[in-house]
C-alpha cells in the first residue's frame, strides 16, 4: 500500500513537481502513470523510495512513513522497492551477472561485496531473476556488449533480484523501438501477475499506457488530473493530461508506421 | 542556392549577436605574453636572469659536457651497479603497489558522489592536497633525515609521490563517471561502500590501473633524483662517483650510468605504455 496525502515537491529553483497530491495505490495493482515530460511522473516515482524527498505533505510506503526515515531506515526500504530506469542505469564494464547481484546488496555483507565474493544463495536469486526475463545466456557477458532491450531485461532482472514488494519503473520503454518496448511491458505485466508484486511504471505514450494498466494516472504541471482505467482513458480524458487533443503523434502505433 | 534555406515563414525572431571574447581570456593572455618579456629583459629589478646570461653559459668548455663521448660503458657489466639497479626498480614496484593501494580510497572520498559525508571529502581533498605539494626530493630529504640513508626512505619518499599523482587523476577520473549505476544502487537499498565498489570501481578501474602504471614509470625515473639525496638504488651510485669518487675518470662514470639508465627506463617504459594501451 502506497499513500501520498497532500504531497508536494518543490525543487530548488521554484519548480512545483508535485502539488498536493492525493493518491493512493493498493498491494498488487499495475499503474501506469502518464503525462507530458515535466508533469511530475519521475518525481512521483522517486518520491516513492526516497530518492526525492517530499517538500510538504505526507507518504506512507507499506505502513512505514517515507519523510520520517533515517538513513537506515531509507535503505530497508529501499531495499523493498526495485526500480527500473529509462537508461537502464547498468554499469557497462560489468558482467550481467554483477549487475543484477546489485540487487542484492542490501542482503550482503560489505567486505563480501569488496572481494566481489557474493553468497551461494544471492547468486542463485540472480540467476533465477535472470532466468525470469529469459536472458539468464547473457550471464557472463560484458553489460555493454546487450541490445537495449536485452539490457533493460537485465535492468528488471536487478529489480526482480531484490525480491521487492513494489518495482518503480520510471520511462522504462523510452529508449527503445515499439516492439522491444512491447516485450519489455509484457514482461512488466507478467511479473505483476504472476509474482504479485505492486507495478508502477511511468509512460510517454498513451497507448502503450491503456494496453498493460489496470489502471491509469493521469499528471499535468505536478497535479493528478486523471485516475480510472484503461477504458475509461478516451479523448477527453487525454485532452484533460495533454492539454490538447489526441493526434496520432501521440501514440507508438503512429511511431512504428512511421520509422 | 542560398535562400533555398531561408524560412518559408519568412523573418522569425532577430538573430543574437556573436559574443565578444571574454575579458577574463584576453586579460590571462595578454599577462602572460606581458610575463614572459618581462622576464626575459634585462630588467632593472629583475634577478640577473636574462637569455644574455644562458648565451655566455653555454659558452665555455666544460670537463662534465667532455667526458660525455668517453662515457665508460663497462659500468653497464659491473656487478654492484647492476645490483643498485635491481634496486632502483624494487624501490619502484614496492613504492607503486602500496600508493596504488592507499590512493583508491583517497581518490574516492575525494570526490563529491564518492565522499559518505561532507567532512570525509573536505578531508581527504586536504590530505591530498598536503601530500601533493611536497614535491619528490622534498619527501626524500625528509625521510632520509628521518631513518637515514638507504633504500627504506627512498620507498617512503615514492610512496608519498604516488599516492600524490595516482589519487589526483583518479578523482578526476571519478567525477567524469556515468551516475546510472549510482543511483540504480541507491534505489536498491546499497550501503555507501557496496555502491563504490560496483557501480564507480568498476568504470574506473581501467583508468586507475593505467595510472597504477603511469606512477610506476614516474617514479622509476625519480628514484634517481631520490637516489642522490640519500634514498639508495641506481641514484646513490650516480651521487658517489659524481662526488667521492677518487679516479679521474668519475665523469666518464657518470655517463655510463646514465646511459644505463636510459636504456633500462626506456624498455621498462615501452612495456608499461604498452600495457596501458590494452588497458584503456
Amino acid at each position: 500500500m502506497i499513500r501520498f496525502h497532500n504531497a508536494s515537491v518543490t525543487y530548488r529553483g521554484g519548480v512545483h513537481a508535485l502539488k498536493d497530491l492525493d493518491l493512493e495505490i493498493a498491494a498488487g495493482e499495475f499503474v501506469v502513470i502518464v503525462g507530458l515530460s515535466g508533469a511530475g511522473k519521475s518525481t512521483l516515482i522517486r518520491a516513492i523510495n526516497g530518492l526525492v524527498p517530499l517538500s510538504s505533505g505526507g507518504l506512507e510506503v507499506n505502513g512505514v512513513d517515507v519523510p520520517a526515515l533515517s538513513r537506515r531506515g531509507m535503505r530497508n526500504l529501499r531495499a523493498d522497492v526495485g526500480m527500473i530506469f529509462q537508461g537502464f542505469n547498468l554499469v557497462n564494464r560489468t558482467s550481467v551477472l554483477n549487475n543484477v547481484l546489485m540487487g542484492r546488496l542490501h542482503r550482503v555483507a560489505t567486505w563480501r561485496t569488496l572481494l566481489g565474493w557474493y553468497p551461494p544463495g544471492d547468486v542463485e536469486l540472480a540467476m533465477q531473476a535472470l532466468e525470469r526475463v529469459e536472458i539468464v545466456e547473457k550471464a557472463y557477458v560484458r553489460a555493454s556488449n546487450l541490445s537495449g532491450g536485452q539490457r533493460q531485461r537485465v535492468g528488471i532482472a536487478r529489480a526482480l533480484a531484490q525480491e521487492p514488494q513494489i518495482i518503480l519503473a520510471d520511462e522504462p520503454v523510452a529508449s527503445l523501438d515499439p516492439p522491444t518496448s512491447h516485450l519489455v511491458m509484457k514482461d512488466l505485466q507478467k511479473i505483476n501477475r504472476e509474482l504479485g508484486i505492486t507495478t508502477i511504471v511511468n509512460l510517454h505514450f498513451l497507448d502503450l499506457a491503456t494496453a498493460y494498466a489496470d489502471r491509469i494516472v493521469g499528471m499535468r504541471a505536478g497535479e493528478l488530473v486523471f485516475d480510472g482505467t484503461g477504458a475509461e482513458a478516451d479523448a477527453a480524458v487525454f485532452e484533460r493530461i495533454y492539454g490538447r487533443s489526441l493526434t496520432a503523434d501521440d501514440t507508438m502505433a503512429k511511431e512504428a508506421a512511421g520509422l | 542556392m542560398t535562400t533555398a534555406l531561408r524560412s518559408a515563414a519568412g523573418r522569425s525572431a532577430a538573430r543574437p549577436r556573436k559574443p565578444r571574447p571574454s575579458p577574463f581570456g584576453l586579460g590571462v593572455g595578454v599577462v602572460a605574453i606581458a610575463l614572459t618579456v618581462v622576464t626575459a629583459f634585462d630588467w632593472r629589478f629583475g634577478t640577473g636572469l636574462t637569455f644574455r646570461g644562458f648565451i655566455d653559459n653555454f659558452g665555455g668548455r666544460n670537463s662534465v659536457i667532455a667526458a660525455i663521448p668517453r662515457a665508460d660503458l663497462d659500468q653497464m657489466f659491473s656487478a654492484r651497479d647492476r645490483g643498485a639497479f635491481l634496486d632502483t626498480v624494487g624501490i619502484a614496484v614496492i613504492s607503486s603497489v602500496a600508493g596504488t593501494l592507499v590512493a583508491l580510497p583517497l581518490a574516492l572520498w575525494s570526490t563529491r558522489l564518492g565522499a559518505p559525508y561532507r567532512w570525509v571529502e573536505v578531508t581527504a581533498r586536504g590530505i591530498g592536497s598536503v601530500i601533493r605539494s611536497f614535491p619528490d626530493v622534498l619527501w626524500a630529504l625528509i625521510f632520509v633525515a628521518a631513518v637515514g640513508v638507504g633504500a627504506l626512505p627512498g620507498v617512503l619518499a615514492l610512496f608519498f609521490f604516488s599516492i600524490a599523482v595516482i589519487t589526483k587523476l583518479t578523482a578526476d577520473t571519478v567525477d567524469g563517471i556515468d551516475t546510472g549505476p549510482l543511483e540504480a544502487a541507491d534505489a536498491s537499498g546499497s550501503g555507501h561502500t557496496q555502491k563504490l565498489r560496483t557501480a564507480v570501481v568498476p568504470q574506473i578501474l581501467p583508468a586507475y590501473a593505467s595510472f597504477a602504471l603511469y606512477a610506476f614509470e614516474l617514479n622509476l625515473r625519480a628514484s634517481v633524483v631520490v637516489g642522490i639525496v640519500g634514498g639508495g638504488g641506481i641514484g646513490s651510485r650516480l651521487e658517489f662517483f659524481r662526488n667521492n669518487y677518487p679516479g679521474a675518470d668519475r665523469w666518464e662514470k657518470v655517463w655510463g650510468l646514465v646511459v644505463m639508465f636510459v636504456i633500462v627506463v626506456f624498455i621498462i617504459d615501452r612495456v608499461s605504455i604498452a600495457l596501458r594501451r590494452r588497458l584503456v
